[in-house]
Order: C-alpha cells, then sequence, then structure tokens
C-alpha cells in the first residue's frame, strides 16, 4: 500500500512535469473546460429557467443536482477520465505490453497516469454552484447530512469510473467501442438534464441499475437535502459495489484474454 | 542451472477468414469461418542462468509471441513454460520485479520529459532504495558514457541514444533475465557497436541472462554463445552460433567502391548482386572471401570495400531445406 502511494505520488509528479512542458497545454484546458461548464451552466437554465418543480425538486435542488453532477464529473475529468479512456488504444496497439510487464498494477498506472490539473477550477465553479443553490434551497443542513454527501460524491465518483472502465474493457474483445462510448455520451448528456427522480418505470430501471448515471447526482443531492433513506444508501451502495466487482473482474478477464497486438 | 525452460509450448490465433468482395463480407456478417494461426508450434527450449542466447528467425516466425509468452504477456495454448521458476501468465509481481523486457519498437520513456524523470519513476515502479538506485544509475550511465545525456529532453535524442536510454531504464533494478526484441532495430553502426559492447558488459559483469532477438546476423554472431532459430513457429536450431554459422552461413557479400570507372572482372563461383560504373556487389562463397579480397586489392585502385554477413532469410531458408 505505501509503495503504490509513493509510486502514485512519482507517476503523478511526472505527469505534472510533462503538462508543465507545454504552457499552452497547461494552461489551454483551464480556459477549454470553463467554457464547457458555463455551456452546460447556459444549457441547464434554458431548460429549468421556467419550470418552478420536478417532483418537489425546487429550482434550488435542481441547481444543487447539477452543481453535484459537474463536481462528479470533474473530479472524474481531473483524475482518472484521461487515463481510462487510453485503454482501447494501448489494447489496440499492444502498447499494454509494456504495463504488464512492470510489478505495479497496470490499471493503477492506467488510471493516475493522466491526471489533468486543467479541471480543477471544474471543482471549485461546481462548488460554487452547490452553495447557491443549498441558500436557494433556503434550508441549513446539518454535518451529517454534509459528511453523507461527501460520501456519496466519492462512491458515485468509483461508480462512473466503473462505469467507463467496464465499457473500455471491451476494447479486449472487438475491434473499436466507439459505438459504446457514443451510447455513454448519450447516457450521461441525458442524466446531467433529469434528475433521477424524474425516471419512471422501465426507465427507471434502466437509468438506475444497467446504465446507473441517474442515480450518480441524484442520490448525493438527496443526502444532502436530507430526502435519502436508509433503503436508498442501501441501494446506492449496493450498486456500486457490483458495478466495482463487475469491472475490475471484466479488466481481469480481459488482460487474461490479451492477445497483445503485431507491432 | 536452468532459468528458462519450455516444453511443448504452443501458441496458436484464430482468426476470421474473410471471403472476398462486399457479398463475402456480407455472408460474413450472418457466418464467419476461422482459421487457426499456430505462431508458435511445440516448442521446446532451456535456457541456462547467465546464458546470452539469440533467437533468431525471419519476420513472422514466432520470435516475438515466444517472448511475450515468457514475459507473461500472452498465456500459451498448451505446453508448460517455466521462467525462474513461475509461470509468466500469472503476472505475479514477484516475477515481474525480476525480470525487464526492451522492446525495439516500443518505447517505456516519456519522450517530453529527461530520462533521469523516467528513471525516478521506474524507481517507485520497482522500489528500489535511494543507495541501490544511485549505485546502479551510476554504473550503467558510466558503462554507457552518457552523463551528459541524462537531462536531454528525450525526443531531442537520436535513435542510439534513447536505446542507450531504454537499456539503462531496463536495467535500473538489476533483473535477473533481460528480454531483448530487436534492439538494434534502424540503428547506425556504431551505435548498432556501442549497444552490443554495453549486452556484452552487462552479461558478463553482472552475470544476466539475455534472449536477444535479432535480425541482424552480426548482433547474434557478436554476443551469443548460443543460438535459437526458428521458423513457422517451429524450433529448426538451438546449438553453439559459431557452429550455426559455419555449418549455415555459406556466403558473404562483397561491395567494392572503384576510384575510377573499372571493368572489373568476376572471380570464379562469384555472383553479381549489382553492377553499375564504379560499384560492384558480389555473392561469395565464404571460404575464398580473402582471396577475392587480395585480387581486388591487388588489381584495382579501389576507394571503398565492405564485406557482410549473409541475411538471416537467407540462412533460415538453408537451415529450414536442410534440417
Amino acid at each position: 500500500m505505501k509503495n503504490n502511494f509513493k509510486f502514485l505520488s512519482a507517476l503523478i509528479k511526472l505527469r505534472l512535469s510533462h503538462i508543465m512542458t507545454f504552457r499552452l497545454g497547461f494552461f489551454g484546458p483551464f480556459f477549454i473546460d470553463t467554457s464547457y461548464f458555463l455551456v452546460q451552466i447556459f444549457a441547464f437554465e434554458a431548460i429549468y429557467g421556467h419550470v418552478d418543480s420536478i417532483r418537489g425538486w425546487g429550482h434550488g435542488e435542481i441547481l444543487i443536482f447539477i452543481g453535484t453532477f459537474s463536481l462528479i464529473n470533474a473530479l472524474n475529468m481531473t483524475i482518472y477520465f484521461f487515463g481510462v479512456i487510453s485503454i482501447p488504444e494501448k489494447i489496440q496497439t499492444g502498447e499494454l505490453d509494456l504495463y504488464l510487464t512492470k510489478p505495479v498494477n497496470p490499471l493503477l498506472r492506467i488510471t493516475f497516469e493522466k491526471v489533468n490539473p486543467g479541471s480543477i477550477p471544474l471543482l471549485l465553479f461546481s462548488a460554487c454552484i452547490i452553495i447557491y443553490g443549498a441558500k436557494e434551497c433556503g434550508t441549513s443542513f446539518s454535518g451529517a447530512n454534509v459528511i453523507g454527501y461527501l460520501l456519496m460524491i466519492l462512491l458515485m465518483a468509483i461508480l462512473y469510473y466503473d462505469m467507463e472502465l467496464l465499457i473500455r474493457c471491451f476494447a479486449f474483445f472487438v475491434f473499436s467501442v466507439n459505438n459504446l462510448v457514443k451510447i455513454e455520451s448519450t447516457a450521461i448528456e441525458l442524466c446531467l438534464k433529469i434528475p433521477g427522480i424524474a425516471f419512471y418505470g422501465i426507465y427507471k430501471v434502466v437509468f438506475y441499475c444497467i446504465l446507473p448515471y441517474g442515480i450518480i447526482a441524484t442520490l448525493p443531492t438527496q443526502m444532502l437535502i436530507g430526502v435519502l433513506s436508509l433503503k436508498g444508501i442501501l441501494f446506492g451502495m449496493t450498486i456500486v459495489c457490483v458495478f466495482t466487482f463487475l469491472a475490475l473482474s471484466f479488466w481481469k478477464y480481459g488482460v487474461h484474454k490479451y492477445e497483445s497486438a503485431s507491432c | 542451472m536452468e532459468i528458462i525452460q519450455t516444453e511443448n509450448l504452443t501458441k496458436r490465433y484464430k482468426r476470421y477468414k474473410k471471403q472476398e468482395g462486399l457479398m463475402g463480407s456480407m455472408k460474413g456478417l450472418f457466418h464467419r469461418e476461422y482459421e487457426e494461426k499456430t505462431a508458435v508450434d511445440a516448442f521446446n527450449m532451456t535456457v541456462n542462468k547467465g546464458e546470452f542466447v539469440g533467437l533468431i528467425g525471419p519476420n513472422g516466425a514466432g520470435k516475438t509471441t515466444l517472448v511475450k509468452m515468457l514475459t507473461g504477456i500472452i498465456a500459451p495454448t498448451e505446453g508448460t513454460i517455466q521462467v525462474m521458476g513461475y509461470y509468466p501468465n500469472k503476472l505475479e509481481k514477484a516475477f515481474k520485479q525480476q525480470y525487464a523486457v526492451v522492446m525495439g519498437q516500443k518505447s517505456q520513456l516519456f519522450f517530453e520529459l529527461t530520462t533521469e524523470d523516467t528513471l525516478k519513476l521506474f524507481q517507485q515502479i520497482y522500489n528500489i532504495p535511494e543507495d541501490q538506485y544511485k549505485k546502479n544509475k551510476n554504473f550503467f550511465v558510466d558503462l554507457f558514457q552518457v552523463k551528459d545525456l541524462m537531462n536531454v529532453q528525450v525526443r531531442n535524442l537520436s535513435l542510439g541514444e534513447r536505446m542507450k536510454m531504454e537499456l539503462i531504464v531496463a536495467l535500473l533494478h538489476n533483473p535477473k533475465i533481460l528480454f531483448l526484441d530487436e534492439p538494434t532495430i534502424g540503428l547506425d553502426a556504431v551505435a548498432s557497436r556501442q549497444i552490443r559492447t554495453f549486452l556484452k558488459d552487462v552479461n558478463e559483469s553482472k552475470g544476466t541472462t539475455i534472449l536477444l532477438t535479432s535480425h541482424y546476423m552480426e548482433d547474434i554472431k557478436v554476443l551469443c554463445k548460443c543460438s535459437i532459430v526458428m521458423n513457422h513457429g517451429r524450433k529448426l536450431y538451438d546449438g553453439n552460433t559459431d557452429l550455426l554459422f559455419e555449418q549455415y552461413q555459406k556466403s558473404k557479400k562483397m561491395t567494392i567502391y572503384f576510384e575510377n570507372n573499372a571493368d572489373s572482372g568476376i572471380p570464379e563461383s562469384c555472383r553479381i548482386l549489382e553492377k553499375t560504373k564504379d560499384k560492384l556487389v558480389l555473392e561469395i562463397p565464404k571460404e575464398i572471401t580473402e582471396k577475392v579480397l587480395e585480387f581486388y586489392i591487388g588489381h584495382y585502385s579501389i576507394r571503398d570495400i565492405g564485406i557482410e554477413e549473409e541475411e538471416i532469410g537467407s540462412v533460415v531458408e538453408r537451415i529450414y531445406r536442410e534440417v
């Protein structure tokens, strides 16, 4: 464990040195990610500016929801997104060979080797939106709610990672995962705009259990505003455990079946 | 003491046999035919500790597949395999701690950073204590005389310098086995010679077992006491390298550049490969190389002359015909 931390620390230092080699490459993402965030906010305002309530959630709760999704997405973008999305290319080009021959967990290395400080401002913007939403709700939140919220954020960031990993692991078996990535993007886009509480019937099954993007921002929001039941907490934890198990097993199975590339 | 051992090691790939044209592609949507390609076929090999073994074969012979199985990257289809007492494809950390692999076409270095940066990461990957790290680094840096290059961005290094750095990075943790896949590919004669000298030193001073795959006869001839020749996944020869060359390398290639336009004569039993006004390329039976050389030096004004070993493909072809 201690060795892994030392390794991660060296890896992240190296990554930062790498990014800082090019000034535009270092500062550029700050502007790009900020612009992307602003577009999302405008889109949100266009949709929800004139809607008073969705199944009991007012404008303030919706703002917390949007801020939460943004926060989890920013964590994803800052920490592991760029590493995980490089998996298909590594498999197809045989670059994974070099990871498998080193005495550190290849998945750990891939996950953290492309941290992206350019998305850090998104974390701050997201926090601002959440605070603004909380003020608009007009309720004060207990310490337990806040701690529960942060734990839920952590769990949902893991779930987000699991989903990304699961989809990229298909590259061990198929030529291209582009179409799966398109489904992922569409589902995320949808669940970013519509809170999970708005889904019914089959849609709820799909976005809560099969492609659980529907719970990613919904459960933490419910936790913060104090409406998440024990059943909801257990459901969230179960989904995270199941998908973590699936993602890691799929990765291990993929590595076992890996045939490398002849280049 | 045996450090690598395989028995009936086989690797088969299944590949889609696509039928011709659009109709063939459409049929393939519903019914696919697959064919099996045997990359490594019932391969037996033994390598002893401290040996420097050459793995020779033309493209598609199965060399890289074999190395990938020995390093655990891919799993064999059949047969047994044992490297330092481990089954490689289990990918155990303790196993990976004890070997290194350098693939000529895949770099472990970070192009925008310096080798020193990469070494720092490898120190953590292999969990090397600071004093050991410094000692090993200095040893290899001195051996290669690359002190001035350690803080240069890798992208600014020449191909030869990069390969030296790849080797330093790979050897930093004192591996017991070093797998080298085409380390001199694309390098000029000087860089190739430096790499060979370095590898020889490492093998002798550190006792590192080295398995070298190469297309270049010179690499194998200079470095490896033992050689394994393979083609179509099968082993054709396993034994002493000098004997191999004595037995199967029948000719040499001589390139002569004349000072003036010369209408040169051709000694008997030599074959012309290329002839221009001032250049002559000949294939010469190995045993008369010296005589032919004396003949041209004695009779013509020569600007330059070069003698090369017969290329690996021809030798393997000959072994294949004769074995």
